[in-house]
């Protein structure tokens, strides 16, 4: 997983991880435990993504592809993005 | 040792630190701290000089930010959390307070959604207050223009169990048991009781003298002196009755200051900005502007200005526009301390040894 903008910051500073997850939820859950300064930041207290959360698996959005649902495969690489919005 | 005051701004883009050498005059400015993200409460706890920040960010959520080393280097606090159950989650904090000498590990927080959390660990982690947020009367309170939030937790200078909480549109909320129970508190003298007051900017416990309020409401300013259990208008004599900041003054148990501000265009127009004093609970009100921009139509916030704890005081406040002001002889003259900052959403005075 590679972490980019205020997500950096928010695990110390990690770049990226390299974990084994089945689907998007589980790499979550994994990025978590090895970054556990993330958890609020990813989600509230009832456990909802925050919003301005941009995932994408490889180059696809990961919303278009099942959201937490989302298959991963080996290899594949899922970007942590703060959305921007606006104009 | 030579007391200091350093100012903790809020901006709209970070929060700057202007430390002030012993004599106020000179200002470096740090920062910002945070920036991009908008800070709408930074406060410094003269019990053990830990700072607090409100980080209200779009990214990754809102959160507290405290340091232990003045400002130097900053860590993340477990977040305020609605219990499970609650139809409501935490967006973001509004107001941090330090709690009385008496409790040093307390600091409470008021959020919004509007609620009232406590932490007992120093702002490491919060509770929220089970018994205000159970109060039947909640189901009455709406958002104000800004939204719905507890932003004034107004400690009683001798006795900590004895506290008010203000919130937009909520009304005011009484404790005299530390938080066990709260009852509402909105009546007014020779009035009638409303059960949610006017919206609430800015509630004030005066620092040293028991039982003595202050308090900013949308439409009006009102008094309360000790042993008294309703509110005394005291809006006569300023120019408008509609604006957010305001400040206690420290020794002196009548003096208080407000910036008032045009109820309809929100910005000190068409009378300038100034600061407005009363020196007798509110009977009366003096315009301080000495060293302001004449007629200048700034504006400042509810967290927008703040004194300190030095003779004679210092009262200090911040604008729209990215000033801050400084006044060293208790309101009588002003002298811009910085500019160019973003909006500046809070100023907090911290007077230090």
């Amino acid at each position: 997983m590679l972490l980019h903008g205020a997500f950096r910051g928010f695990a110390g500073g990690a770049r990226d991880v390299t974990l084994d997850a089945v689907t998007l939820g589980d790499a979550l859950e994994a990025l978590v435990r090895a970054h556990p300064t993330l958890a609020e930041r990813l989600r509230d207290e009832r456990g909802t993504l925050r919003p301005h959360l941009a995932l994408f698996i490889n180059q696809d959005d990961a919303r278009l592809l099942g959201w937490e649902d989302a298959p991963l495969h080996e290899g594949d690489i899922v970007h942590v993005i703060p959305a921007l919005s606006g104009g | 040792m030579a007391k200091k005051v350093t100012l903790l701004v809020g901006t709209k883009k970070g929060l700057f630190i202007l430390r002030g050498d012993p004599g106020r005059g000179s200002w470096p400015c740090e920062g910002p701290e945070f920036a991009p993200t908008p800070i709408h409460h930074a406060a410094y706890d003269p019990r053990d000089g830990s700072m607090y920040a409100a980080v209200n960010s779009t990214w990754g959520g809102s959160r507290i930010e405290i340091s232990r080393d003045m400002g130097k280097t900053w860590k993340t606090s477990k977040n305020p959390a609605f219990p499970e159950g609650s139809d409501r989650t935490f967006y973001q904090t509004w107001h941090i307070e330090p709690g009385h000498p008496q409790t040093p590990n307390v600091v409470w927080a008021g959020t919004e959604p509007a609620a009232l959390f406590k932490s007992e660990d120093r702002g490491e982690t919060w509770s929220i207050v089970k018994s205000l947020d159970d109060q039947p009367s909640r189901a009455k309170w709406v958002p104000g223009f800004g939204g719905m939030g507890l932003h004034s937790i107004a400690i009683d200078a001798k006795d900590p169990k004895k506290m008010q909480v203000g919130i937009s549109v909520g009304g005011v909320y009484t404790t005299t048991d530390g938080g066990a129970t709260w009852a509402q508190d909105n009546a007014v003298s020779g009035g009638e009781r409303p059960d949610v007051f006017m919206c609430i900017h800015k509630l004030l416990a005066h620092p040293e003298a028991t039982g003595v309020r202050f308090m900013r409401v949308h439409e009006e300013v009102y008094w309360r002196d000790p042993g008294e259990t309703t509110w005394r208008f005291s809006t006569p004599g300023l120019p408008s009755n509609f604006g957010f900041a305001a400040a206690i003054h420290p020794r002196d148990q009548k003096t208080a200051y407000v910036i008032p501000l045009d109820g309809m265009k929100r910005t000190a127009s068409p009378f300038g900005i100034g600061v407005y004093r009363t020196r007798d609970k509110g009977k009366t009100w003096d315009r301080l502007d000495k060293g302001l921009p004449e007629g200048a139509p700034l504006e400042a916030v509810r967290e927008g200005m703040h004194n300190d704890r030095l003779d004679p005081m210092g009262l200090y406040f911040g604008t729209a526009n990215g000033d801050v002001w400084a006044s060293t002889n208790e309101g009588e003259s002003w002298k811009r301390i910085a500019q160019y900052l973003p909006y500046v959403t809070s100023v907090h005075a911290a007077t230090m040894d």
